[in-house]
């Protein structure tokens, strides 16, 4: 699915060819990236200066249809242009960096699993889930069902020439969306790391979970209460069904505690437990904790790599909202105002409308998609200095043996209250990219909306003869 | 004080042609002489005299202004588009608020200026003896291509609205060039905050430097190590990679230390607290030798406990020297501090002015906007708001004030973050270090530093960050489509008691519509309303 949509982007235009190579042939690699963007030039001015081609100097077109026309005209230029300059800047060079910092997050990310022992779970993490392919179809079919709609409108209107109004109407549309989609693509990635790293975070955690109750036992280091301190040895051994045998063992010896005289046999039971524990888990232990610092370097890494990411995409996002409220005001207005009065009276209007419609509810399927992810990151992220903090809480052996690793997840916690103050995906900081966001654009539209359908469309369209 | 050796060149030295500029149109007051001779900002009456001087030279011009255009209003008053009339009216004197709390505001602070600049010098010459090189020969650059800017707008639009919608036939339409004196005086002064931010910023993005700089020379270190002995590991992993598998000490011991440490927390925390007053204090961990030893790369495991990390260490790097660098991150973590307190202060200094342009801004945008629609449905606007008429120059004053406006606002966005990211970068260093006595180090000084933080306010109503951007435009938008909306409802209702005025005299409709003539006019809108939805 990545695959098609990166040589969809490539073939319009939006990424340069061989992205991935810094030293290859210059002007192969941004042919496309200067023929498309002519292409769409030539079409947007050609139809200005030319008045011919657009839908706004067909006779059929009343003035609510050239004003729409012309809005979603200007807006996709605005869209198309503003996302194309930003792509240029970024060139290749963001790619490259991008899969150099992910090649060595990942081999790091493949040391640690192979110390903390997951790899058998790998196969796992590849496999994508129902709602995965769901989504790509979904947005797939979206997208067919918009492009195909609009050509084939277009194409009944002007026939063989329908490529240069389609080249002004849909097309900025769908670029900034794909441009978007690649968005989606690197915030996935990072995302996934994040999880990779929670699980090896999880690892240790579980890891600590299981050596927490011996220590327990060994902790309390004092004389007397040995009945309570009997009983909630064998509550935690069963709890974590360490070999039946011993736990069986415990009970029967259990009523003969009750006399002051076993005192001594009791206390050699505990360090028995102990020692076999700690055998038990000595193994794994010392596998997993090493991880940690590597974990902590790795967390810092991909937040980096998600700033990075952020500063290129971000300045993207920020048109492209401002394109999907715009369109889906509009198309909100358009279709409550005039289709449900007018209509079917005029084939053209009609058409409009529907443009309207399909582009907003395509393009919000897009900005939702980014949203979602972003937070996504974001939490899993943030979930790791929960794990942490867990950690911490249950203070494992090899956390009691030294202060480093204490001062060591200390360190990385307090790393993260900074993050946190530096970054969250943000379009140039104007607006967070989380569902905060909806709730702020949801408030401003219906407040525009309310004021919108105030206005009275009833003599425009009488003037126009659609009413009477 | 200049000093006899000065380590580093006063940030003022680069704003010898803006003092000069600023002091003859009269935006600051302070010392001609001093400044070109000291390079510094000192109190001086006979500026303060001038300054006031030529404040009220603009206030009694700007007065004569708006008396000599008023005259082309009266058609506004007679042709009762009141909503235009009165947005006029509003915002006919906000340049000149804008202008005179600029001016004055400067008079107030002139002497705190001066100090503020001989602040910055100060942390200029801390970071100097902590080796981190600033270079303001780009701050000169800035400011040359801010007046530049600045001149560029200001003449295109007085002479483009003077050639255009001025009728220059009059000796008094000379007048006009007064107009442009508020925003160019505004301007001038924003030019001194801005600058002044943008050095903060780059201070702040020094001390990054410093540090990130601090974690790569380790990286190299670390690498040159493990070259240098292929058989061990790099010793970021040694220390990690060894006490697992010879760690003989049993549990037994680390545990005792554990208790040990929990008896002796208070007496950490009460060393701590004494640590953040004096600087030499911070992290007296030394209580625990175990934690010493344990986080030192140390190959050989028996002596661990007792050897001192500083013997058996090769001095690379300056980050695996602990005493040494603590002193360095602290001093460095101090002049973030400072910095901090420097930008609270400009901002102090700045708030009133901020906030009037702010308002300024908003206003101007929205009511420019405004007119320019009225303009184009052929309605009649204020003479102070002509510029509106032409939509080319509407556009000009539109990016110059706007500009203005987000500039400043990005810059204190990104002042704010770059002095956030000091902690990241701060953590770093001792990530990479992996040394416990160093840990505990970047521990102490990054809760100090979430503590720092610098956040632009304009008097504390709204913070100047990016999220206040997205919403001023939210709020401009929506007042435009309302002023819009309010303006074609009145042009309706004047169209319609027009038409049916015409219909009145035409049609021989005499009766009962003469009478109601001399009603009041809600009932002509009854009457209009009710005639004619039956033909619709």
């Amino acid at each position: 699915m990545i695959q098609i949509m990166n040589w969809l982007s490539m073939a319009i235009g939006l990424i340069p060819l061989n992205r991935q190579q810094l030293h290859s042939n210059f002007l192969v690699d941004y042919v496309m990236m200067v023929l498309v963007p002519c292409l769409y030039l030539i079409a947007y001015f050609g139809i200005i200066v030319m008045q011919r081609f657009g839908l706004a100097f067909l006779d059929a077109c009343n003035s609510v249809c050239r004003l729409s026309n012309n809005l979603f005209m200007h807006l996709g230029a605005f869209l198309y242009v503003t996302i194309f300059v930003m792509s240029l800047y970024r060139r290749k060079q963001f790619f490259v960096d991008f899969e150099t910092h992910l090649a060595e997050i990942d081999v790091v990310i493949k040391k640690c699993r192979q110390v903390a022992d997951l790899d058998k779970s790998r196969v796992k993490a590849v496999k994508h889930s129902v709602a995965y392919h769901f989504t790509w179809l979904f947005v797939f079919g979206v997208f067919i069902f918009a492009l195909y709609y609009d050509a084939s409108a277009l194409y009944g209107t002007f026939g063989e020439y329908a490529i240069i109004p389609f080249m002004v109407s849909s097309f900025p549309y769908l670029a900034g969306s794909i441009i978007q989609g690649e968005f989606i693509y690197h915030v996935s990635v990072i995302s996934n790391r994040f999880e990779q790293i929670n699980t090896l975070f999880e690892k240790i955690n579980q890891e600590a979970r299981r050596r927490h109750a011996p220590i327990q036992v060994f902790d309390i280091e004092s004389e007397g209460k040995k009945q309570e301190r009997k009983s909630a040895v064998i509550a935690t051994k069963t709890a974590f069904g360490i070999e039946q045998k011993l736990a069986d063992e415990m009970k029967r010896q259990k009523s003969p505690h009750e006399d002051e005289d076993e005192m001594n046999t009791s206390d050699e039971e505990d360090d028995d437990i102990f020692d076999y524990n700690d055998t038990n888990t000595e193994n794994t232990e010392s596998t997993s904790e090493t991880n940690l610092p590597d974990l902590f370097k790795l967390h810092d890494k991909i937040l980096s790599l998600s700033v990075l990411t952020n500063g290129e995409f971000g300045p993207q996002c920020v048109p492209y909202m401002a394109a999907c409220f715009v369109v889906s005001i509009f198309g909100i207005f358009l279709e409550t105002k005039v289709n449900f009065i007018v209509g079917g009276k005029s084939p053209v209007l009609d058409y409009m409308t529907y443009l309207y419609v399909i582009w907003s509810i395509t393009t919000m399927v897009v900005a939702y998609i980014v949203l979602r992810l972003c937070c996504n990151a974001n939490n899993h992220s943030k979930q790791s200095a929960m794990i942490v903090h867990e950690i911490m809480q249950k203070k494992p052996a090899f956390m009691l043996s030294n202060d480093l690793f204490y001062n060591k997840m200390k360190s990385f916690t307090l790393q993260f209250l900074h993050w946190e103050g530096y970054f969250q995906f943000n379009g140039i900081g104007l607006f967070a990219l989380d569902y905060t966001f909806i709730f702020s654009t949801v408030s401003a539209a219906t407040s525009y909306l309310i004021v919108l359908l105030q206005f009275d469309m009833t003599a425009i369209l009488r003037s126009e003869g659609l009413m009477t | 004080m200049s000093q006899p050796t000065p380590l580093v060149q006063p940030l003022l030295l680069q704003f010898q042609q803006l003092f000069f500029i600023s002091k003859i149109v009269g935006v600051l007051p302070q010392d001609l002489d001093k400044f070109r001779h000291k390079n510094m900002l000192e109190k001086s009456r006979n500026g303060m005299f001038y300054m006031l001087g030529v404040l009220s030279v603009y206030v009694v011009l700007y007065n004569l202004l708006i008396y000599s255009f008023g005259e082309e209003d009266r058609t506004l008053k007679a042709s009762q588009s009141t909503l235009t009339f009165v947005i006029g009216l509003f915002l006919t004197y906000i340049g000149l608020i804008m202008m005179a709390t600029d001016q004055l505001t400067a008079l107030f602070n002139q002497g705190q200026l001066g100090e503020l600049y001989e602040r910055i010098r100060v942390v200029d010459e801390r970071l100097y003896r902590e080796e981190c090189l600033l270079d303001n020969s780009c701050i000169a650059k800035r400011i040359r291509i801010m007046l530049i800017m600045t001149f560029i707008f200001e003449i295109s639009i007085l002479v483009a609205t003077y050639i255009n919608l001025v009728d220059y036939t009059q000796w008094l339409s000379l007048l006009w060039i007064v107009s442009a004196v508020p925003t160019f005086i505004n301007t001038l002064d924003k030019i001194w905050f801005a600058v002044s931010l943008y050095a903060l910023k780059e201070r702040f993005e020094a001390i990054n430097a410093t540090l990130e700089d601090l974690v790569m020379e380790h990286e190299k270190y670390k690498t040159w190590l493990s070259g240098n002995d292929a058989t061990t590991a790099t010793v970021g992993n040694r220390t990690t990679d060894h006490p697992p598998q010879s760690s003989p000490p049993p549990q037994y011991d680390s545990n005792l230390e554990y208790l040990y440490k929990e008896l002796g927390g208070i007496d950490v925390g009460s060393l701590r607290g004494s640590g953040s007053k004096n600087r030499n204090k911070v992290a007296p961990i030394a209580h625990s030798m175990n934690s010493f030893g344990e986080s030192i790369p140390t190959p050989y495991k028996p002596q661990r406990m007792n050897t001192n990390p500083m013997i058996n260490m090769a001095h690379e790097s300056e980050l695996s020297n602990a005493t040494k660098v603590e002193e360095k991150l602290n001093n460095l973590c101090q002049v973030h501090d400072e910095i901090c307190e420097i930008g609270k202060a400009m901002n102090g200094l700045w708030s009133y002015p901020i906030l009037s342009l702010m308002a300024y801004g908003f206003l101007i945008f929205t009511a420019q906007l405004y007119f320019l629609y009225c303009a184009t449905q052929f309605q009649s606007i204020p003479s102070l708001f002509r510029s509106a008429k032409n939509p080319f120059i509407t556009v000009i004053v539109l990016v110059y004030t706007s500009g203005k406006c987000i500039y400043l606002i990005y810059l204190s966005w990104k002042t704010s973050l770059a002095s956030k990211r000091t902690g990241i970068s701060l953590h770093k260093c001792g990530v990479v270090a992996d040394d416990n006595l160093l840990y505990e180090i970047v521990n102490h000084l990054s809760l100090k530093l979430l503590n720092h933080s610098v956040d632009f306010s304009a008097c504390g109503f709204f913070t100047l960050d990016m999220e206040t951007l997205y919403g001023v435009s939210g709020g401009i938008t929506s007042y435009l489509i309302i002023l819009i909306q309010f303006n074609l409802a009145a042009q309706q209702a004047k169209d319609a008691i027009q038409s049916f005025n015409s219909f009145n005299d035409t049609a021989g409709f005499v009766g009962a519509a003469t009478e109601m003539d001399n009603e009041s006019s809600t009932l002509y809108d009854m009457v209009t309303t009710t005639m004619m939805s039956p033909t619709y």
